[in-house]
């Protein structure tokens, strides 16, 4: 249920986008990475997302200013926010403004899939079973 | 889901309140009914369990190691019934150390000054006047026993989300303003929040094991990774630091250990005098 769940991941380091594409992929996501916020932004104009994973501390446009303009452009799609800087007012505020769900930094792929999962339900899909056979990999 | 902490300058208002919000919610009451099974699973006496949480100027209270050893068995009962999620805590003193969380409401009643006032001479058969006297003097002890044991200053309204005045407010009104504040997204629970309240139950259910043997111990967890602070002197920090690294280790739910033993100079001045 979860082949063609498209999923937008942003994130200014490059290593989570190279690390988390291929975990995503594994549980049938087509992910579109971007390290630059204003290509992803770009991006997001010109496509509705099922899924938005943002980091949320970035030069110029951080992932509070994201999830605001997807708010905006659909109403349908989720935001994850991942960030190495949580904190308690950050996360409350994420949550305010329409976030899905907000996860630490450092965390496993398993943990953000665990959240995919999540987000594909609330999407009318369900991905739980493709978890669990592709747990640990 | 969210959890809702009542605190207040009187228990027994707190009380009516969070039982008004337990039945508006639908969310499960934690109160002091759980004291009984803190002290089987301690085998800290019921009585002492329920001194530990009662600030006295008495300065015949309960040896230092015993109350902290008894707080921190409640603390950990609360912490794991909290990690069931839509609970409404009072009673427990779980305002002063379930911090950090997003997804906890943390509210502070203030009982009408002149029913506390009229209520305590009654209690202790006195004049307005004195009544008024003993509840300042009330006030100041439990002020100094949060900042004593918890480092925390329980009056100070930046602990909490919401204030409620009831001389203000009517009972209704308040049970009103907490069901509908606690609706807001703010107040979900998320995968970090919920990692958040995972840490600080591992962390506290590490530091009561280990407190059976030392007293002197600051838990944090990230994880499964368990960091331990103590003190110890220099002859005996590699022992202390193993011992509690094969205490905390075998404890489910922890992976990692990290020890950070500290000089202990008061016992190393103690020793040299």
């Amino acid at each position: 249920m979860a082949e063609g769940l498209e999923v937008l991941l942003l994130d200014d380091e490059p290593i989570v986008g190279k690390r988390l594409k291929p975990a995503l992929a594994k549980i049938g996501c087509n992910v579109e990475v971007f390290e630059d916020p204003k290509k992803a932004l770009e991006r997001i104009n010109q496509k509705e997302f099922d899924i938005v994973v943002t980091d949320i501390r970035m030069d110029e446009v951080d992932g509070l200013q994201v999830l605001e303009h997807v708010r905006q452009s659909s109403e349908r799609t989720k935001v994850i926010m991942i960030t190495g800087y949580a904190m308690m007012a950050v996360a409350r505020e994420a949550m305010e403004k329409g976030a899905f769900d907000f996860i630490s930094k450092p965390f496993k792929p398993d943990d953000l899939r665990k959240v995919i999962a999540k987000a594909a339900e609330a999407l009318g899909s369900n991905i739980q079973s493709e978890i669990s056979e592709t747990d640990g990999s | 889901m969210s959890i809702i902490l009542i605190s207040s300058d009187h228990y027994e208002t707190c009380r009516a309140v969070a039982q008004q919000v337990a039945e508006s919610t639908g969310y499960a009451l934690l109160d002091r009914k759980i004291l009984g099974e803190v002290a089987s699973a301690s085998r800290i006496p019921e009585p002492k369990i329920l001194k530990s949480l009662e600030p006295s100027s008495s300065t015949v209270g309960l040896p230092a190691k015993v109350r902290n050893r008894a707080l921190a068995a409640i603390q950990s009962a609360v912490m794991v019934r909290l990690l069931d999620d839509k609970v409404v805590c009072y009673g427990l003193a779980a305002h002063l150390y379930v911090l950090g969380v997003s997804h906890v409401l943390k509210i502070r009643i203030l009982c009408k000054e002149e029913e506390r006032v009229s209520l305590m001479a009654t209690e202790r058969n006195v004049g307005i006047e004195k009544a008024r006297k003993l509840l300042k003097k009330q006030e100041a002890v439990q002020k100094r026993w949060s900042l004593d044991v918890f480092g925390r200053d329980e009056t100070n309204p930046s602990l909490y989300d919401m204030v409620i005045n009831m001389s203000q407010i009517e009972p209704d009104e308040a049970v009103n303003a907490i069901v509908e504040t606690v609706s807001y997204r703010k107040f979900q629970s998320m995968t970090y929040s919920i990692k958040c309240l995972k840490d600080r139950e591992l962390s506290i259910r590490v530091r009561l094991a280990l407190m059976e043997k030392y007293s002197d111990v600051d838990v944090t967890a990230d994880g499964a990774t368990v960091v331990v602070r103590t003190k110890a002197l220099r002859r005996e920090k590699r022992k202390k630091t193993e011992n509690i690294r094969a205490l905390a280790g075998q404890i489910s739910g922890v992976s990692y250990v990290e020890v950070h033993a500290g000089r202990d100079i008061f016992r190393q001045a103690a020793e040299s005098a």
